[in-house]
């Protein structure tokens, strides 16, 4: 079973409780299910007790799960409750017990596989769903253009990240072995993604699955650090939200960085501190970009995590909010009030 | 529960339930009633780990308010069905154990700040929220809780004030018992009551401490107004290791007795100073008693403060000094002690025997339980510090670690196993003037031993319990009352 290759969380997690209060889910359901004590105490169960497996409400727990990662970047020796997950969902999913949404969005995300590739150039731009629907990719262009770059854009949809978490670990593969292809056809030697989950997937998971991808993957915040842009004015005061996937799964620098360089003065979003009290975003404002597709399964759900973000804002009408997630910036456009731009938007607009 | 899931009476109560607070607010899953069902405490997760059948809720039940949980306490008396109240769960007794299934009370939504007064220092919240929530907020606004346990993560201030908690800063600002100005209490039969708004008056006994410690078997405590401190300008720690736990014990009990103030000091007995301090801290510390204690706020009147203590450290009980550097390693890691991979867990069999006494007895608490866990159960470890210090004496947090190999694989076995290292420590804790418990509270772990504790007073603790729970719905069978 997957989960065996996850046993130190299975261990450790279901006797801990010093994550609980970074849990987004659980925050917002307040239910304790929703807490990775209690999911590994259930797939603990579920070792001894196989009938488990079969439980649709024990399914719809592990489902629910935002996947931020927040509690393994924060846990002191970094035990892997979400990787524990995935692994529980992928064995929940070859078992046979995938509930019918999860197949049904399966069928949806395999249809979607196909991509169309235009314009020409070292530099590749992956504009998947979510980059398309916040309209980042035109932004994107207006930046290249004014960079005096060519770039050759690849659009479509699932590449894997949202197979994965679902627990479709062989579709997720073939997916990002299709995409693949498509990359290595179009001689680009760098990619480029502005939705972090598309990052995980091509950086990370390409790699766990021995793919070759012959193109250095960076996130749009690293790339465009590597433009150098002059800037007509600094992008002054504001909020960042950390995304899961660049932050918690990562852990780079290069949003932070791209702020400073677009003369950014960040202000802290959250009330969220360090043990020495240093304010420090742990908590996940992401609306769970973890999931990829949570808004899919939980819609109800997603439109909590947002109205959780809303409520942290110092001054929700007024506040400039930034987020290197297209998917986030979705989610609080949505549900809540909160003027969010993405990094690509902040650098368009200081150029 | 008193009435079968497959009955129709179980329809009407949760009918009766969703209608009184809203259907989304009732639960009846199957993972959420696991996840009530198994807390900090080491017999449940034992039994859970042995593939064993643990009491689970028939509801789960998230008020938003105090006229909520009353709506539940009048539904619960009506037909008799037992009530726990359910914070973190993060509890070490099993206090929040729904033992006799019934409903749980899960506090977490009732989360809400009501306000930060500056002018009187205070904090008004609802007992739902994560401490570590409320006390980011505070700190957002320039102030502190100064309430900062190791539980702090997943704990709520509900449950910090239901067992009476302490947090690493007690020393000088207090258990929860000394932050509470008053508190909102819906009592077993669903009348909403406030305690008075000040602690100190002359207005007759004190009904906020009444329901300090209570558990939940008195009422359910809904809101609460703390006080707040300025964050200091200052927090200064310094570490000394001595030669043994008892020269270090009298180095300590010595700062106590100069009434120099200090916001915390920790005191590790050999062998935990020898292998779990130096654990954590990634460092040998091989010989002695490794002494910690820390200094805040204003700067000159802290730099002053840790002037005088070096003074007692050095002078006095010559202590070998670890200087600033060797007091923040402490204070950065503080957390790390309690976290997978350093804390002790399953398959370990592992207690806090957490007691408390005056430095005229504290000696013999510690020795009295270390012997008769050594002559009684050799294969066990026994390690302890000192972790909350008073005026008067201070709280020994001692441990008992059995390795899996001297854990029997039979839950039964298990079990009688560890509450026989619990008979006999804590009785002999008694015997030297120990006090069970300081922080972790009574629960079901040590409910047995409250009558010893009490003696003749018990039957005044029952009363109140009567008067107050007429039907015994309130968390029955916890704290030495009467299960159903």
């Amino acid at each position: 079973m997957n989960i065996d290759n996850c046993l130190d969380a299975v261990k450790n997690c279901r006797f801990c409780f010093m994550c609980r209060h970074l849990s987004a889910v659980g925050n917002v359901t307040f239910t304790e299910a929703d807490t990775p004590r209690v999911r590994a105490v259930m797939i603990y169960g579920a070792m001894m007790h196989p009938e488990w497996w079969s439980n649709p409400e024990y399914i719809d727990m592990l489902y629910r799960a935002d996947l931020s990662r927040n509690c393994a970047h924060h846990c002191v020796n970094h035990y892997d409750e979400n990787a524990l997950l995935i692994a529980a969902r992928t064995d929940v999913v070859a078992k046979g017990f995938a509930p019918a949404a999860v197949r049904a969005l399966r069928e949806e995300l395999i249809s979607g596989e196909t991509w169309q590739v235009s314009g020409s150039g070292d530099v590749l731009y992956f504009v998947d769903p979510y980059t398309a629907e916040a309209k980042i990719d035109g932004v994107f262009d207006a930046i290249m253009r004014k960079a005096g770059k060519n770039y050759v854009a690849v659009r479509g949809g699932c590449i894997g990240r949202a197979l994965k978490v679902l627990g479709f670990a062989d579709d997720a593969k073939q997916a990002l072995e299709k995409f693949a292809a498509v990359v290595r056809g179009t001689g680009a030697k760098t990619l480029v993604v502005s939705n972090p989950a598309a990052y995980e997937a091509l950086k990370n998971d390409a790699k766990a699955f021995g793919i070759d991808l012959p193109a250095t993957v960076m996130h749009t915040s690293e790339y465009l650090l590597t433009l150098d842009l002059p800037t007509t004015r600094a992008a002054g005061k504001l909020y960042y939200l950390e995304s899961d996937y660049l932050r918690n799964y990562n852990d780079l620098p290069f949003p932070h960085e791209l702020l400073k360089r677009l003369g950014a003065e960040e202000q802290h979003f959250g009330a969220d501190r360090d043990w020495l009290g240093v304010p420090d975003q742990q908590e996940s404002f992401t609306c769970g970009e973890g999931a990829v597709v949570l808004p899919k399964l939980y819609p109800e759900l997603v439109k909590k995590l947002a109205a959780y973000v809303e409520k942290q804002a110092d001054d929700p009408a007024a506040d400039r909010i930034v987020t290197a997630s297209p998917y986030t910036k979705l989610c609080l456009a949505k549900y809540t009030s909160l003027q969010v731009v993405t990094l690509e938007e902040l650098t368009a607009g200081v150029l | 529960m008193l009435v079968k899931k497959s009955s129709y009476m179980y329809e009407m109560i949760r009918t009766e339930l969703t209608d009184a607070i809203g259907a989304e607010y009732v639960c009846t899953c199957d993972d959420d009633r696991l996840g009530h069902s198994i807390d900090y405490y080491w017999i449940p997760e034992m039994w859970h780990d042995r593939g064993m059948e643990t009491p689970k809720p028939d509801f789960i039940v998230h008020p938003g308010s105090a006229e909520d949980v009353a709506k539940v306490m009048k539904i619960a008396n009506q037909y008799r069905i037992p009530v726990t109240p359910w914070g973190g769960g993060s509890g070490s007794q099993g206090g929040a154990l729904p033992v006799y299934e019934g409903i749980i009370l899960d506090m977490k939504r009732m989360n809400k700040i009501v306000k930060i007064d500056k002018t009187a220092l205070t904090v008004t919240c609802q007992t739902g929220i994560i401490a570590r929530h409320l006390e980011w907020q505070c700190n957002k606004h320039g102030v502190s809780t100064m309430h900062l346990p190791a539980s702090i993560a997943c704990a709520t201030i509900g449950g910090f004030l239901a067992h009476r908690g302490t947090g690493v800063l007690s020393t000088k600002y207090g258990k929860i018992e000394d932050m509470v100005m008053s508190l909102e209490v819906v009592t077993p039969t669903g009348e909403i009551i406030r305690t008075l708004p000040v602690p100190r008056h002359a207005s007759g006994p004190d009904l906020t401490m009444l329901f300090l410690g209570s558990e939940g078997t008195l009422g359910v405590i809904t809101e609460v107004t703390l006080k707040i401190h300025p964050m200091p300008e200052a927090r200064e720690f310094r570490a000394y290791v001595f030669p043994d736990f008892h020269t270090a014990m009298s180095a300590g009990a010595e700062l106590m007795r100069s009434r120099l103030q200090p916001c915390a000091m920790r005191l590790y007995d050999e062998t935990e100073t020898l292998t779990y301090v130096s654990k954590v801290f990634g460092k040998t510390l091989d010989k002695g008693a490794y002494l910690v204690f820390g200094f805040d706020g204003r700067k000159e009147i802290v730099d002053l403060q840790m002037k005088y203590a070096r003074q007692i450290m050095e002078e006095q009980f010559h202590g070998e000094d670890y200087g600033s550097q060797g007091g923040m390693d402490w204070w950065k890691n503080k957390y790390k002690f309690f976290y997978p991979g350093f804390m002790f867990h399953i398959p370990q069999a592992f207690g806090t025997l957490d007691t408390v006494a005056t430095f005229s007895d504290i000696e013999n608490v510690y020795w009295g339980m270390k012997n008769v866990v050594r002559e009684n159960f050799p294969q066990a470890r026994f390690i302890g510090h000192f972790s909350h210090w008073y005026e008067w004496g201070c709280m020994l947090y001692a441990r008992f670690i059995f390795e899996e190999k001297d854990v029997p694989k039979d839950p039964r076995e298990a079990a009688a196993l560890y509450n026989r290292v619990w008979d006999l420590a804590i009785r002999a804790a008694i015997a030297n003037g120990g006090v069970i418990n300081e922080h972790h509270g009574v629960g079901l772990k040590l409910g047995r031993f409250v009558k010893d504790l009490y003696g003749p007073a018990m039957p005044v603790l029952e009363g109140i319990k009567k008067q107050l729970d007429p039907n015994n719905i309130m968390n029955p069978g916890k704290m030495g009352f009467k299960g159903l």
